[in-house]
């Protein structure tokens, strides 16, 4: 998949300095080419969310840890099956299942330059 | 302003590898499971020797000895490496594929230990026969014809 983030405009830049956005750094290459290992991704926790966005979640077994996918699909218990864009290099919901909602910490909008 | 942040700052967002190498290949239990096949025929062929004959009775529990060891090991590295496969690379959504999956890995290395316990050459083919499988169903789910061979 080659939906790259865009790089952040001003909004982006005064949302963030609002304290409505968070920054990520991320680490690993499972969401490569959209994201690769360095990109610093820019996170909305309140947007609204559909399939085909990636988003920031929180890992099912590791709470503390949290996890940037993509949303494959949205199941009908309103939870999320979530896949890397490099299938070959990624842990995803293959490996551990569908994510919850309340699991689900916010989408990445853009990428910071 | 963006321009100006430290990445050291930012919390991490993990987009990690299930695996270092990404590297399987059931051809590494099947390296494993021919050695046992060829050690148990091996046992199987070895004729004792008169028990009145003193060096040709220590020959033959060294050789015997060697071949017992052999078959374990391998036994044991077959094992390893079906296991491997089984945790680490198969995942929830092929057994919708092949849902005799789990079945298929576990009569496997049953058979390895089986192949360790005993001398049995139905076993041992039964070994190869079940690594075929898994063989089949490995290159399957990468989308690959990879035809079935043996080193032996």
């Amino acid at each position: 998949m080659e939906n790259k983030l865009p790089i952040a405009d001003e909004f982006e830049e005064l949302a963030y300095n609002r304290g409505l956005r968070e920054i990520f750094l991320i680490e690993g290459d499972s969401m490569f080419p959209a994201l690769k290992n360095g990109d610093l991704v820019l996170i909305n926790p309140n947007a609204e969310i559909a399939v085909g966005d990636i988003v920031l979640a929180r890992h099912p077994f590791k709470k503390s840890v949290k996890i940037i996918k993509r949303i494959a699909e949205i199941l009908p218990d309103e939870k999320y099956f979530l896949v890397g864009d490099n299938p070959s290099e990624s842990s995803d919901c293959r490996s551990f299942g569908a994510i919850r909602s309340e699991d689900i910490l916010g989408k990445a909008i853009c990428r910071l330059p | 302003m963006f321009d100006r942040l430290n990445k050291m700052n930012f919390e991490i967002a993990e987009a990690h590898c299930d695996a270092p190498c990404g590297v399987y290949d059931p051809s590494s239990a099947r390296l494993g499971a021919e050695s046992v096949l060829s050690m148990t025929k091996k046992i199987l062929d070895l004729k004792a020797p008169d028990a009145s004959d003193a060096a040709a009775t220590a020959a033959y529990h060294n050789t015997l000895t060697r071949y017992i060891l052999v078959k374990e090991e391998q036994a044991r590295i077959a094992k390893e490496e079906i296991l491997i496969l089984w945790t680490d690379y198969f995942k929830p959504v092929h057994l919708e594929t092949y849902p005799n999956l789990h079945d298929t890995f576990w009569k496997a290395a049953k058979l390895c230990s089986a192949c360790k316990v005993e001398v049995s050459l139905e076993h041992a083919n039964e070994l190869m026969t079940a690594i075929k499988e898994i063989h089949e169903i490995f290159w399957a789910t990468k989308g690959r014809d990879v035809p079935w061979f043996t080193a032996s």
